[in-house]
């Protein structure tokens, strides 16, 4: 099958008229307007250089976001790699409702992020809430810990994980059930453990496919708002606070559109070099 | 096999109680932790449905908007996807451009919006339906062609080839040939992306500003302003947001096991 020149730009031009219109064109012409005072509540408009990217740096308020959002995908994505990975294994072969439960466990995913976080709202509270009638039981009674300065971050993490890991199962497993079974055999037939089982023979297997869904999960992480938002709103203090949370607020809250755009494009850069190194990965495998 | 069932009960419990616990919240049945030990309080009722729409007299209306603005979204995000995955899919030396795709599926709608929402006040396509629709697309569309890109390569180009000679043209190969032949993927990335727009915040919060309104804005207004909801009424809300992406799963649960991320790669026969 040979696609002329003509051809191919027939066939990519609406795609790329929306892309351009509503994703790559708006980042770009955003790129460009953190090098100057752009606001559109302001009329002049002068050139600044790096001056709105040395602002936010500056700022303690993004620092601390930068920490947190750094530790949240540091925390957040391994995790909902070995969970996702471990649902996925135990599905792997198959069996009566199989289907059902793989269904089932995508639920979670299905819930909106702004939903999960107004769900854990309720759940980690005490009126209501599930830790508190479990802990009950024992005599016990919480205070929500999403008020706790320590404990705020790792709960945040907590529920995004919940949210996420059965979808990284639901990717992950297609390329485990490829697995042709005399791999799993052979590797049993040598007496290795279960766990070196998946280590020799799923891992290698689903590098590819691994390597994508990571490259998701981080993007996702690293543009953690929703959630976040409905949890804490960045609190207490600003133990929970993540970029695009400072990066919305600068832009619609405080009417600051330098910082909130240059703050956005610094999330932005951060995917960009983190998707150079994945798109060297994945060409890789080809060679 | 015992340890294997094991590990999906503890899953199963893990995932699935949170979300028990809020359904029956719904239906008025709540904890009381005011009483050692913990009991249960409140009789089935249905009441609480009904306290959605007083809470927020919009609500019925923002669902409505939710499900025809997904639907529109995810419509046109195949539509302008599948012709260019198709391309990419059957071009040499495309394998380093495809995860092109997915770092832009990856990254975060927040790197964007300010500007968007800028360029879409100027035409005119704030707190508009269309501007919505437009911009949510354009989200899930990277991402939809990486993975339509994989299914059409996992295709043998054969079809297309015999169909040539028998002269059909590109557009006959790819709506007629090809199209049938993936068409379980392309359900299965339609339903997955309607899934995504559904649940979007970020790009109608910033387009919007009350005049059109989808339900993630407005839980998130449940909530920032202050006047937060009754737990059994919240939960009645999520019950609610829940339910037409659940159906939707589940009568094409089917498909969606079709749906996979993975490519094969490149073929060097051509």
């Amino acid at each position: 099958m040979r696609l002329s020149r003509r051809d191919r730009v027939v066939l990519c031009a609406p795609l790329a008229i929306l892309l351009a219109g509503w994703l790559v064109g708006p980042a770009v012409l955003g790129l460009l307007a953190t090098f100057t005072t752009y606001s559109p509540f302001v009329t002049a408009t002068r050139f600044v250089a790096l001056a709105n990217y040395a602002g936010v740096l500056q700022d303690p308020e993004f620092a601390a976001a930068a920490r947190n959002i750094v530790l949240f995908t540091a925390l957040a994505v391994p995790l909902e790699l070995i969970a996702g990975f471990a649902i996925a294994c135990a599905l792997r072969e198959p069996m009566r409702g199989r289907s059902a439960l793989r269904v089932l466990l995508l639920l979670p995913w299905l819930i909106s992020p702004i939903g999960s976080g107004v769900m854990w709202h309720y759940l980690l509270g005490s009126t209501d809430g599930i830790v508190d009638f479990v802990l009950g039981w024992f005599g016990v009674t919480v205070t929500s810990p999403l008020g706790d300065v320590r404990l705020a971050l790792p709960v945040v993490v907590a529920v995004e994980v919940w949210r996420v890991a059965p979808f990284a199962a639901f990717l992950l497993l297609p390329g485990l059930v490829a697995i042709p079974r005399e791999r799993w055999d052979d590797a049993r037939l040598s007496g290795s453990s279960s766990l070196q089982q998946v280590v020799a023979v799923a891992v290698p297997a689903v590098r590819p496919l691994l390597l994508t869904v990571t490259m998701l999960l981080i993007g996702l992480a690293l543009g953690s708002f929703d959630v976040v938002l409905i949890l804490t709103g960045g609190g207490p203090g600003n133990a929970t606070l993540t970029p695009a949370l400072f990066s919305y607020s600068s832009a619609f809250a405080t009417n600051d559109w330098p910082a909130g755009a240059a703050s956005a494009w610094l999330i932005a850069a951060a995917v960009l070099v983190i998707g150079g190194l994945y798109v060297r990965l994945a060409s890789e495998r080809d060679e | 096999m015992k340890a294997r069932a094991g590990v999906l009960c503890v899953v199963l419990a893990v995932f699935l109680v949170p979300l028990a616990w809020t359904v029956l919240a719904a239906f008025g049945v709540v904890p009381d932790n005011s009483t050692r030990p913990p009991s249960w309080s409140g009789s089935f009722s249905l009441e609480h449905f009904a306290d959605v729409g007083v809470a927020e007299p919009t609500f019925w209306e923002e669902l409505a908007t939710s499900t025809a603005a997904a639907a529109a979204a995810a419509l046109i995000t195949i539509a302008v996807s599948y012709p260019a995955a198709y391309a990419l899919a059957r071009s040499r030396g495309t394998n380093g451009l495809a995860p092109v795709f997915v770092v832009l599926a990856s990254l975060p709608p927040m790197a964007y919006v300010i500007p968007l929402s800028d360029l879409m006040r100027r035409a005119h396509l704030l707190d508009t339906f269309a501007g919505i629709v437009l911009s949510e697309a354009a989200v899930t569309a990277p991402f939809a062609v990486y993975v339509l890109h994989g299914a059409v390569r996992q295709l043998s180009p054969e079809w297309e080839e015999a169909a040539l000679l028998d002269g059909a043209g590109l557009w006959r190969n790819l709506m007629l040939v090809a199209l049938p032949l993936v068409a379980p993927s392309v359900v299965a990335t339609a339903i997955v992306v309607f899934v995504i727009d559904w649940n979007l915040l970020l790009v109608p919060l910033v387009l919007t500003s009350g005049e059109i309104k989808t339900v993630p804005v407005a839980m998130s207004d449940f909530f920032t302003f202050e006047r937060e909801l009754e737990w059994p009424s919240a939960a009645a809300a999520l019950v609610i947001s829940l339910v037409p992406v659940a159906i939707l799963v589940a009568l094409f649960h089917r498909a969606l096991q079709r749906f996979t991320l993975q490519t094969p790669a490149e073929s060097s026969d051509e």
